[in-house]
């Protein structure tokens, strides 16, 4: 599909992840509307918006140095981490009332630390303790499952004292049955890349991922789904792609470093990345007696693993085959930052069992911005040849 | 004081050592594996060795063959800038050298790297039959963290039980706390003595008394405690005599906020306080700031076990918790240990100490503590040379006016 037969909504959902604010966004804050920002989708949204609040997923959207979080944070310290946080430190995310750090790694940490010193304007900085396991065989996950719904107990009890907002059961229940639904929006969007011929492009796909945490939700999934009935009815894409590929690490927010590969004739046509096809695969229990252990549940069981979740390597592995088998990947690019320590080992794995199985594997390290693209193409082009045009 | 303790450490390390890195060692005390620390009381007391992959891997980094262990890391596939005490323990295990252990364990503390070692570890085929047990340290420091990871130590020793097939003895676990707790007594002496000036002891002792209370093979055995009371001994003769460092005119009292690492105190603070009066009179490693393990009941036992694990083990309390509680201690070490110099060596794989620098910065200056970041790498020292560190100090405390110039 041409870029002038977009469908205007999704159109519009491309234009809400291309830049941090958008008109949705600015319509919600206008009329009074409070945003919490997060950053780990071990953060539960639904606490949020059961709370009345826009929750807001972190990135770095925009920024082109880290001039400013340079001050806070080492050079050999997450782009991401820096480039987010640099946003901050310039007012760029002025339009947040409060900032949720999770503990899913060593640099997200002292975002929060720093957030606490620095002259942000969020007046509420929290950091919220997640499991980083998957439980043991004797007792199972309900043990982490507990605990984690403890931790996210104490968040509501801190968002409603500070908000003077309540967290209703019944709020809970509606936010988590909004947030299936477009996880069920989401799944229809991934699906479109088992044809031969993707109707949307990964950038494209991971753009309106991106938006889905940027805008009151319902807006989103209306305009998701209106995107979506275009694009399931449009006619098949004629051709196919060069090669089927699958990336694998922490979530890409620059549409350039994907596009590198889309020049090449290759398709990334599933991803296992932070914010990615990770999200969609379960559902959070709408029918369970307790909302807050429905999503501790969700959060520490039934979404699959990342690799910082201890002992998740063979589960891991198993939803990255599910996913080469459902999307028939002829591929797999292991990316990531220099210094992401938390991926640090999986690389290692990953490589060693995708030459077990076959599977064409590809490791590329990274930054924030995506400003080299030669050596890359030729590495690209190189790997592409290795994947026999499977596809 | 110092030959004594250097016999005790050379054997008891080299003990740890020849025990994980020889895959024909053929002991028939059953070993646990960890990732990284453990509260070694309950290996202890159940009657098996234990061992600390990271550990094992930056005792490599010391070895001649240091750099190769390091490189060798880097080209399994792991990230190229993680910590080299991890490379080097990747590539010990996924080169065959380690010995099979009978049980592993792992956690995700402290750090990233790892973290990321207990996956590699949790994922080694050749290893796939070997019991394992997985724990998750909690970020917060509160009674009910504490409860939490208490109840997955409970839940451990079930799982060692399992895996023996014999039951804890409960009664020898107490006598062994009883020791560990007498030891961690006698190091908070020998940390009181320490503050006196001039600074009576090496730098090498404080650390590496705590080295021999946690990390070695000869733990917890009253074989440590008696080295421990000699040393205290010793020290508190020192102080009474006035006495500082043999050889050392103690000018300018400094804090080393982080590992000492498996290079930097043979040399450059050796070196340091002999050419130019620097003393380091406390690193972050040696401080110490343990509540003995409380005997009154099972619950409260692992409890206690839980809150040393979480936060009071040295690099634990550096990379898991929070700044405030990094910062607070610089502050209350620089007091009591009445340092001139906070030096933050900034070691490159510490992505937790190396996010929060603007913070202690800001912190020493609004205390009038003059602050040295240097950004080395602590098991690598072709990163940056022991000379240069020294250099860099050097002028520092040139700068500062803390030495003349
Ligand atoms: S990319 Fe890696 S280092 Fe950065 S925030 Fe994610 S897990 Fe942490
Ligand atoms: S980064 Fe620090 S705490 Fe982690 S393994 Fe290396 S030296 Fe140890």
């Amino acid at each position: 599909m041409s870029d002038s037969i977009r469908p205007a909504a999704l159109k519009a959902l491309l234009t809400a992840a291309a830049s941090l604010r958008n008109p949705e966004l600015d319509a919600w804050t206008s009329a009074g509307g409070r945003v919490i920002g997060y950053y780990c989708p071990f953060i539960p949204e639904e606490l949020f918006l059961a709370g009345g609040f826009l929750p807001f997923r972190m990135r770095g959207t925009g920024s082109t140095d880290t001039d400013q979080a340079d001050a806070f944070f080492d050079h050999l310290n997450c782009p991401f981490v820096r480039h987010s946080f640099d946003l901050a430190l310039r007012g760029d995310y002025s339009f947040l009332q409060g900032l949720v750090v999770g503990t899913g790694c060593d640099h997200l940490r002292r975002i929060y630390d720093n957030a606490l010193h620095a002259p942000l304007e969020a007046s509420f900085v929290y950091l919220l303790d997640h499991p980083r396991t998957m439980g043991s065989e004797e007792e199972g996950a309900e043990p982490i499952v507990r605990y984690y719904r403890e931790q996210l107990s104490k968040l509501k009890e801190a968002l409603e004292n500070h908000f003077g907002v309540a967290v209703t059961v019944p709020a809970l229940r509606a936010a988590i049955s909004l947030c299936n639904e477009t996880r069920r929006l989401q799944r229809r969007l991934y699906d479109l890349s088992v044809a031969p011929a993707p109707k949307v492009s990964a950038s494209e796909r991971a753009a309106v991922m991106m938006a889905g945490a940027s805008m009151p939700k319902e807006r989103y999934n209306a305009l998701l789904s209106e995107a979506l009935k275009e694009l399931e009815t449009a006619p098949e894409t004629p051709g196919k792609a060069l090669a089927r590929l699958m990336i694998v690490g922490p979530a890409i927010e620059d549409p350039a470093f994907y596009e590198v590969f889309e020049e090449q004739g290759a398709a990334i046509v599933v991803d296992d990345t932070c914010f990615g096809a990770r999200t969609v695969q379960a559902l959070v229990d709408e029918e369970a007696p307790d909302p807050l252990t429905a999503l501790a549940k969700y959060q520490v069981v039934d979404m699959p693993f990342c690799p910082k979740i201890g002992g998740s390597h063979a589960h891991r592995l198993r939803f990255i085959q599910e996913m080469v088998a459902r999307y028939r990947v002829d591929g797999v690019i292991a990316q990531g930052y220099v210094s992401c320590d938390a991926w640090g080992c999986s690389y290692a794995l990953l490589r060693e069992a995708m030459q077990e199985a076959g599977i064409p594997y590809l490791r590329v390290e990274r930054e924030y911005i995506h400003s080299e693209s030669g050596q890359l193409s030729t590495r690209i082009q190189a790997f592409l040849e290795t994947t026999g045009g499977r596809g | 004081m110092l030959n004594a303790f250097s016999q005790l450490m050379a054997q008891s390390g080299k003990g740890l050592f020849e025990l994980t890195v020889n895959p024909q060692n053929e002991s028939t005390t059953p070993v646990i594996l960890c990732n990284g620390d453990f509260m070694a009381e309950i290996p202890v007391a159940l009657g098996c060795e234990f061992s600390d992959l990271t550990l094992t891997g930056a005792m490599g980094t010391a070895l001649p063959e240091g750099a190769d262990l390091i490189d060798g890391g880097i080209e399994l596939g792991v990230e190229s800038r993680m910590c080299n005490a991890i490379k080097s323990a990747c590539y010990y295990l996924e080169s065959g050298k380690i010995r099979t252990p009978e049980m592993i364990i792992t956690t995700n503390a402290c750090c990233d790297s790892m973290d990321t070692l207990a996956n590699l570890m949790n994922a080694y085929e050749p290893w796939a039959h070997v019991p394992r047990f997985i724990m998750d340290a909690p970020h917060t420091l509160d009674e009910e963290s504490y409860a939490y990871f208490g109840r997955q130590l409970r839940e451990a020793v079930t799982f060692f039980e399992g895996v023996l097939g014999r039951k804890m003895d409960w009664d020898r676990l107490r006598e062994v706390c009883v020791e560990s707790n007498k030891q961690s007594q006698l190091l908070l002496e020998f940390q009181e003595l320490k503050k006196a000036v001039p600074c009576p002891a090496e730098p090498d002792l404080a650390r590496q008394g705590t080295e021999l209370s946690r990390w070695i093979k000869h733990r917890v055995s009253p074989e440590v405690t008696r080295w421990l009371e000699e040393v205290v001994r010793l020290t508190e003769q020192r102080v009474k005599e006035g006495k500082g460092i043999d050889g050392v005119d103690e000018k300018v009292r400094f804090l080393w906020q982080d590992l000492a690492g498996s290079w930097s105190t043979g040399t450059v603070l050796a070196r340091l306080q002999k050419e130019l009066g620097a003393v380091c009179v406390m690193d972050y490693v040696s401080y110490a700031t343990w509540t003995p393990i409380d005997l009154a009941s099972e619950e409260k036992m692992f409890a206690s076990f839980a809150k040393r694990f979480l936060l009071e083990a040295a690099m634990t309390r550096q990379a898991l918790h929070s700044t405030d509680l990094f910062i607070g201690d610089i502050l209350r070490i620089v007091k009591e240990f009445r340092c001139d110099a906070v030096i933050m060596p900034a070691h490159v794989g510490h992505r937790d100490t190396n996010s929060r620098l603007k913070l202690v910065r800001d912190v020493c200056r609004e205390n009038g503590i003059p602050c040295l970041v240097l950004g080395i790498d602590i098991w690598d020292k072709r990163f940056i040379s022991p000379d240069v560190v020294f250099d860099r100090m050097s002028t520092f405390f040139q700068q500062t006016g803390l030495i003349a110039s």
